[in-house]
């Protein structure tokens, strides 16, 4: 077993019952392979930094499970195939994953989801003094 | 003979800000942080300017190539808007 993550882009004008149907099929595909679903998170509607297939936005889906190289190639021969899909990533993030390594890792997706992180703040602040910093060696 | 003019007399030491916070780490999905190291253009910034570790820029770089080709980053044009 190995740790994926998948994201994958719908076309905003998907029906919910569409991007449910796409949802469900990748996750059927998962566990037709024997692999678990770690985190399905949808990020909904999102701003996409260039065009994709003429559309300037995006319904973002998120997807991290455990599962085999065969599974992550299926997934994808389906996403190509289906023109609702704009763009999908798959990232390999473990190249062996335990079953108590899933079972920690779900547990831990599931209390970041019931506890948001919130510090939007202070990332904001971190921007300015890169942003000057570079300015500045600019001059030398 | 004029003399040359002396070299700026300031030139703050640039460290690596990932050596520096071990607590934060390089995701192709933090948008935000990847966002200091782009240029208006969309361009990676060199290391010899923001002054990151050799580690660390490959591993930014990374992380924004990905970013890129999820379209969270643009790969030419302003980042934001």
């Amino acid at each position: 077993m190995r740790r994926y993550e998948t994201i994958f882009i719908i076309r905003p004008s998907a029906g919910e019952e569409e991007i449910n149907k796409i949802i469900e099929n990748t996750r059927q595909i998962i566990l037709d392979e024997k692999g678990s679903i770690i985190e399905l998170n949808k990020w909904g509607i999102k701003k996409l930094a260039y065009l994709i297939k003429k559309e300037s936005l995006g319904y973002y889906v998120f997807c991290d499970f455990a599962g085999t190289p065969a599974a992550v190639a299926e997934i994808e021969r389906k996403f190509r195939i289906d023109d609702l899909v704009l763009k999908y990533l798959t990232i390999k993030t473990a190249d062996s994953i335990k079953e108590e390594e899933i079972e920690q890792a779900v547990l831990a997706a599931e209390q970041r989801m019931t506890i948001p992180s919130d510090n939007q703040d202070t990332d904001s602040v971190n921007d300015d003094s890169v942003e000057l910093e570079a300015e500045e060696t600019d001059e030398e | 003979m004029a003399q040359r003019p002396q070299k700026k007399l300031f030139t703050r030491k640039k460290t690596c800000r990932f050596c520096g916070d071990k607590e934060s780490v390089i995701n192709y999905k933090d948008v935000k942080t990847l966002r200091n190291y782009i240029s208006e253009r969309g361009k990676i910034i060199p290391r010899r300017i923001i002054g990151t570790c050799a580690m660390h820029q490959r591993q930014l770089c990374e992380a924004i190539k990905q970013a890129r080709q999820i379209a969270f980053l643009p790969y030419s044009g302003p980042s934001q808007g």
